[in-house]
């Protein structure tokens, strides 16, 4: 507010500056998938220079820019498997494991972060060690779990169920460090007022950790979304196969079809894009002034 | 017999049969095919279904990176198909581990022997027995660009002669572009001087003299004759020859999808080594098969349905439409297939290769051999000291899991 | 009133003796049992094994085929042995039969039907057995198979001609009889004891808590140990009186075959019969003697080694028992259900995730620490834990070898695949990604705060995709870029006219190269994790602080930095637990290049476990990979108090 005005315009030039250059770093890479994606060819891009290259010729070499525009690989990929139906599977996979995962995890950060109880501090380092076992390792222990015992082989739930608890841990901390720095006395005086605690955690305290909701939402989300093993070991349709697994065909084995895969690859972020897109509004509207301090 | 015998039968069934006598069986068959090769393998399924309205089998396909650690997760636990199709480098592990793979000696008959390629059968051979019945084979060859190059060369000396003409480092244009740091690849040059991975008797023989020559070669066309490039990867091999900077390269088949359609290639057998008396490269040939899994119910089904899937028509779908090289030898004298430039190349240059061993013991060698392979090629060991080492590796870790805790 | 009776700490004290009590000595019977089930078991196997074998060899010696080998077949019916057939592989033939079915135009020999399959099968996996362990000069696959079916034991045994697998013998054998039922009313009577004996002393002792917990910690000890005791007397017994009725059958069994041999003259018996007695990769026991009776000695070493491993059991059992009486006794099972009632709420609340973990984190986690300490390979996977057991063996030898240096013929160099090398790397590796991620995420947050700043959602959504892109193929494009001829990378160096670096083969440069992509790949997270807690910092500090007249730097120290703690403590925590366990970048990127000397434990314990198949030894990586973690994540909790409430 009042901090931009005073401050005018030579502050803003310098972020920007680091800003575009921080933007560099993190699309260069990028733009190379996506370049390999829209030239219609299957190979990964390296440096095309001609004989004694000049410092220019050089710099035409290091931008990534296609040689030939072509819609071929996207064509391909969406026609030549059910990459749809994946891409909704996928979208029904990572929402259920987002919304679960951050209801479990609201109510256990919420009792870490508001009650004191005996155990408190060993069950909040249980969820911080479940993650310090390498995951890699534990595919086969898995499978007997969810297909042997639990019956829930080829089944979505199977899948949510597992990365729920992948995503749990991250989400209970990060809730609990931001329920921490939201003032009590606002619930005391609810309190006072005669609400139950569900009401006050729902209608005041979440309301105020819409920032970290937002983040553990995206995160786990992710988790859902990302996760390629798993998903193709559990699911014996090819109709339930996630997009990572349809992904994961165009390589691996003896042929490498990038440009397959990198135009694969930019269909499967887009999503992630639009879910941040839609975030960010509750990523920044934390606590306001005035409301807190009442 | 009577002949009114039957007739009663018939129409006993035709009463109670719906269930009993057309009991409908149904065969689960997982792949790791993509693209033109899963279209082919699924025509040759409806041929099946089509012929067998009894027998009903349905497909999965599995991308290739979780494909095996999902059959060794399902199938010993009585969770997975009743046939799958992989390649021979798995077999001895999945032999050894147990409840994986069901033997075939029982079933197969001489006519059924004598339809394949031998060294394909003795590809799916471990420890005396038939697990598989071979599919198809996979081999390296010489691919080369018809633009820069017209005729391709049959010995090493005229490979050398050859590629340096057309290398330019500094404008980044290479004579012949292999992977020549991996040992699947180098395996042509390797086997052509007597060299190998295991003896007879399962025993590391990573420090072969002649493997050890077959390395030196490689360093006098990178050092001294300089036609090849720096940190080769199959990324780099793709990029290069559908750059049209890549001469020669020495790939596979499933190489030909990923050239740019503006490239005009041509396919030329592996050369001769002088160097080697002038023996011919001979490299490792990966070779699929189709196996029952060993809990599956309905083996019976399972082994009529591969012997239909290896059969000469199907093979010939396979050959055509999915571009495979079938282990099925009649397929070859099939018109079409004859006339097929590709399909008939690789099944020349198949003569010379040599299964690649299936044992599990080869996969404790592939990583030690490697390591081995850089540093001689990066120049940091010779290639005695560096394959004496990769020698000591694979030894320790073969023997440490033979020990496991048997006795 | 001091010597009223039944005070709290009495009644407490019996109870928790009383659980105590039941727990051991229930224990020891569940074991008791266990051991004669098992002797039950190995005697009938044993002597089925033993005539199974003395048909193979005889087989064997009438050369596998003709009536010879029928005629056998037929005699061998008086051992008990039922349903026998032998198989030769030539021809696929059914060379003898005693099966009820075998008869009419079933009768052998003749070739083995379709179904017979599982016949066939069983002999070549006996011959593969065979040439396998003598190939590898160890004993890892099973040369005799024993299967359990309802009421009898189905055996096979190879048949050996010439030193080549010719065929087999397969054959049921009458299962053991199930051994008489135990009494659990007598076990139940035997916990009581102490407890009867304690009630006296318990009036007597009164109030005195430690006193009277120690008192029947006695008695529970001294119950347990004369059970224990009284317990191994009667299996030893047991055992020895096994081991005389096997010493019987070799005797009789050897005698038939030698009625047999004779019948049909055959060259006399082709083996000594004490080597029937054998275990299933057929090597003698040596506890039967050539001539048919118990070698004592053999016996005693074997019953002395049994006892030393019950002696281990009985401790444990006993250690839990004390356990639970000092927890009884002491007061813990009542604070634990009363606190459980009070906190109810919270614990309601936290429930449903933790048994979520407990199910699909926790028990994949045991199962790893149980693999850790037995020698499972891909051989022997088929044969149960137990039998696998090899102790502390794997993480001795992990830990155990401090040979980070190797000297070969061209000098010195480090032995990148040494454990400590490795942890080494982990820790440089761990720590330096981690900085870069939280400094850059932490910069770029700040300034993506600023308000009113131009484009900002834009910035934000650019800056986030390196996070939304699978990094699969972002790994393999950053490594194209750090290519020796054709990457990137190089041409920027040498547009600014330097010379191209080969980047993987120098340990430090291909720890760039795997930094740069794991940084590029790590900070978005970090970037939105302190956007989110940014807001959680109420704007009237910053305010105040101006007032104050505080400088931006001051206000960053005192307001911004100790605001962020709560959201990024735990974010850094974590972070630090995933890139120490990262494994696709260095896996995909530089695989380890050169020579090893970028890998990290995780891709190191992966490789044992799926190139080199030592299930086991990989375990034991993966749980040093998790006490290491967990070491420092306890430190880190204590030193920033992340566990703790700060508001």
């Amino acid at each position: 507010m009042s901090d931009s005005k005073r401050k005018g315009e030579s502050p803003h030039a310098l972020m920007h500056v680091l800003l575009v250059i921080a933007v560099l770093y993190s699309s260069y890479p990028i733009l190379w998938v996506i370049t390999v994606a829209f030239s219609g060819q299957q190979s990964l891009s390296f440096v095309d220079l001609p004989a004694d290259p000049s410092l220019l010729d050089r710099l035409r070499a290091i931008i990534p820019w296609p040689s030939a525009l072509s819609l071929a690989n996207f064509r391909d990929v969406l026609g030549d498997q059910p990459f749809g139906l994946w891409l909704l599977n996928s979208v029904l996979v990572a929402a259920a494991t987002m919304v679960l995962g951050v209801f479990l995890a609201c109510t256990a950060a919420y009792a870490f972060s508001r009650f004191r109880f005996p155990g408190r501090r060993a069950g909040l380092m249980s969820f911080l060690v479940s993650q310090m076992f390498p995951g890699v390792l534990t595919l086969v222990p898995l499978y007997i779990i969810i297909v042997k015992w639990l019956g829930l082989g080829s089944t979505r739930t199977g899948l949510v169920l597992v990365y729920v608890t992948t995503a749990i841990p991250f989400c209970v901390w990060m809730l609990k460090g931001y329920f921490d720095t939201i003032p009590r006395e606002l619930e005391e005086s609810a309190l006072i007022d005669g609400a139950s605690p569900w009401m006050i955690f729902f209608r005041i305290v979440l309301p105020l950790a819409k920032p970290a909701v937002a983040v553990t939402a995206l995160f786990s989300f992710m988790t859902g979304w990302n996760e390629f093993i798993l998903a193709a070991t559990f699911m014996d349709s090819e109709a339930m196969y996630t997009a990572p697994v349809g992904l994961k065909f165009f390589v691996g084995g003896f042929s490498q079809q990038w440009g397959y895969f990198a135009a694969g690859a930019i269909i499967v972020a887009l999503p992630i894009v639009l879910l941040f897109l839609f975030l960010q509004k509750f990523l920044i509207s934390g606590l306001t002034a005035g409301s807190v301090k009442g | 017999m009577k002949p009114a015998k039957p007739i009663l039968i018939l129409a006993f069934a035709a009463l109670f049969g719906p269930v009993a006598a057309f009991a409908q069986k149904e065969l689960v068959v997982w792949h790791a095919y993509r693209g033109g090769e899963k279209a082919a393998f699924e025509k040759v399924v409806a041929a099946w279904n089509a012929a067998n309205p009894n027998v009903k089998v349905t497909t999965l396909a599995v991308p290739y990176d979780a494909y095996a650690d999902k059959i060794s997760a399902a199938v010993p636990r009585g969770k997975g198909p009743d046939v799958f199709i992989y390649a021979q480098d798995r077999l001895g592990g999945w032999i050894e581990a147990g409840n994986t793979i069901e033997p075939l000696d029982f079933f197969l008959d001489d006519a059924t022997k004598g339809r394949f390629l031998p060294s394909t059968l003795q590809a799916m051979t471990y420890r005396g027995t038939i697990w598989g019945l071979p599919l198809n084979y996979k081999v390296l060859t010489l691919i080369y660009n018809k633009k820069l190059l017209t005729k391709p060369p049959a010995t090493s000396g005229e490979l050398v002669a050859t590629a340096k003409k057309l290398t330019d480092p500094a404008a980044g244009r290479f004579g012949l572009v292999y992977w020549y740091s991996d040992f699947y690849v180098h395996s042509g040059l390797m086997n052509a001087f007597g060299g190998g991975a295991f003896d007879q008797d399962r025993q590391p023989t990573v420090n072969l003299p002649a493997n050890v020559k077959s390395i030196e070669l490689v360093l006098k066309w990178l050092n001294q004759d300089k036609f090849l490039p720096a940190e080769p990867s199959t990324a780099l091999i793709t990029a290069l020859f559908n750059s049209g900077k890549a001469a020669m390269v020495w790939n596979g088949p499933w190489f030909l999808g990923e050239i740019a359609k503006d490239v005009d290639y041509g396919l030329a057998l592996l050369p001769r080594i002088d160097e080697a008396g002038g023996t011919p490269m001979k490299p490792w040939a990966t070779i699929e098969g189709a196996y029952i899994a060993a809990p599956s119910k309905n083996k019976d089904a399972a082994y009529d349905f591969i012997k239909f899937l290896t059969d000469t028509p199907q093979a010939r779908v396979l050959a055509l439409d999915g571009r495979q090289s079938p282990s099925n030898k009649a397929v070859y004298d099939d018109a079409a297939v004859k006339s097929d430039w590709i399909l008939t190349h690789f099944r020349k240059q198949f003569e010379v290769a040599v299964p690649m061993p299936n044992i599990p013991e080869m996969s404790m060698f592939w990583s030690p051999a490697t390591t081995a392979m850089n540093a001689i090629v990066k120049g940091s060991a010779t290639p005695a000291a560096a394959l004496s080492e990769a020698q000591d590796k694979v030894k320790k870790d073969v023997e440490r899991l033979r020990k496991g805790s048997g006795g | 009133m001091r010597l009223a009776p039944w005070r709290p700490t009495a009644k407490r004290a019996a109870l928790g003796l009383l659980l105590a009590a039941l727990l051991g000595t229930s224990a020891l019977e569940w074991a008791a049992g266990r051991a004669e089930k098992g002797l039950a078991r190995q005697q009938a196997e044993r002597q089925g094994a033993i005539a199974v074998r003395a048909l193979a060899d005889l087989v064997g010696a009438a050369g596998g085929t003709g009536e010879a080998v029928r005629g056998l077949a037929a005699r061998f019916a008086a051992t008990g042995l039922d349903s026998i057939r032998v198989i030769a592989f030539e021809g696929l033939s059914l060379e003898a039969s005693t099966h009820p079915a075998d008869t009419g135009d079933k009768a052998a020999p003749r070739r083995l039907a379709r179904e017979e399959k599982d016949l066939y099968d069983q002999g070549q996996r006996l011959r593969a057995a065979v040439e396998t362990n003598r190939q590898e000069g160890v004993a890892r696959k099973e040369e005799l198979e024993v299967t359990r079916l309802d009421s009898a034991l189905a055996l096979a045994a190879p048949v050996e001609i010439g030193g080549e697998i010719a065929g087999a013998v397969l054959a049921r054998a009458p299962a053991e009889k199930p051994p008489r039922a135990r009494s659990w009313v007598q076990a139940l009577l035997l916990a009581l004891v102490p407890v009867l004996l304690f009630l006296p002393l318990a009036w007597a002792l009164g109030d005195r808590k430690w006193l009277s917990t120690a008192v029947a910690a006695l008695l529970l000890v001294a119950s347990l140990v004369w059970l224990g005791q009284r317990t191994l007397e009667r299996l030893g017994e047991a055992r020895r009186s096994s081991e005389n009725e096997i010493a019987a059958r070799v005797a009789s069994v050897a005698e038939l075959a030698r009625g047999a041999a004779g019948e049909l003259s055959l060259a006399g018996l082709p083996a000594d019969p004490a080597s029937w007695d054998g275990d299933r990769y057929r090597r003698p026991r040596g506890l039967v003697a050539t001539d048919g009776t118990v070698d004592a000695a053999a016996l005693a070493a074997d019953l002395a080694a049994g006892r030393s491993r019950s002696l281990r059991y009985g401790t444990l059992a006993g250690a839990l028992g004390l356990g639970l009486l000092a927890f009884v006794a002491l007061g813990a099972a009542g604070r634990v259900g009363r606190t459980l009632k009070r906190h109810r709420e919270a614990y309601l609340y936290t429930l449903p995730a933790l048994l979520g973990m407990l199910f699909l984190v926790y028990f994949p986690f045991f199962y790893g620490i149980t693999l850790s300490f037995t020698g499972a390979t891909l051989y022997n996977e088929d044969k149960p834990l137990v039998e696998k057991w090899v102790g502390f063996e794997n993480y001795q030898d992990i830990l155990g070898d401090f040979s980070v240096v190797k000297t070969t013929e061209e000098g010195r160099s480090p032995n990148y695949e040494n454990f400590y090398w490795t942890l080494g790397f982990t820790v440089v590796w761990t720590l330096t990604n981690v900085t870069w991620g939280v400094s850059i995420g932490l910069i770029l947050a700040l300034v993506l705060n600023t308000k009113g700043l131009f484009a900002r959602p834009i910035y934000r959504v650019l800056l986030v995709l390196p996070w939304a892109v699978p990094n699969y193929i972002t790994a393999l494009v950053w490594k194209g870029m750090f290519h020796q001829q054709l990457g990137v990378v190089n041409q920027i160096v040498q547009m600014f006219g330097g010379t191209p670096i080969s980047w993987f083969e120098q340990p430090f440069t291909s720890f760039l190269a795997i930094f740069a992509t794991n940084g590029w790949l790590s900070f978005p997270f970090m970037m939105v994790i302190s956007l989110g807690a940014l807001q959680s910092i109420p704007g009237e500090l910053y305010e105040a602080a101006r007032v104050d007249g505080a400088t931006k730097w001051q206000q960053f120290k005192a307001i911004t930095l100790p605001s962020l703690k709560p959201a990024l403590v735990p974010a850094i925590i974590l972070s630090v637990i995933w890139t120490f366990n990262m494994f696709n970048i260095p896996y995909l990127t530089s695989a380890g290049e050169p020579a090893h000397a970028t890998e990290i434990l995780v891709t190191q314990a992966y490789k044992v476990a799926f190139e080199k198949y030592q299930h086991g030894y990989a375990a034991a990586y993966a749980v040093i990979i998790f006490l290491i973690l967990l070491a420092y994540g306890t430190w880190q909790n204590r030193v920033t108090r992340a566990t703790e409430s700060i508001g």
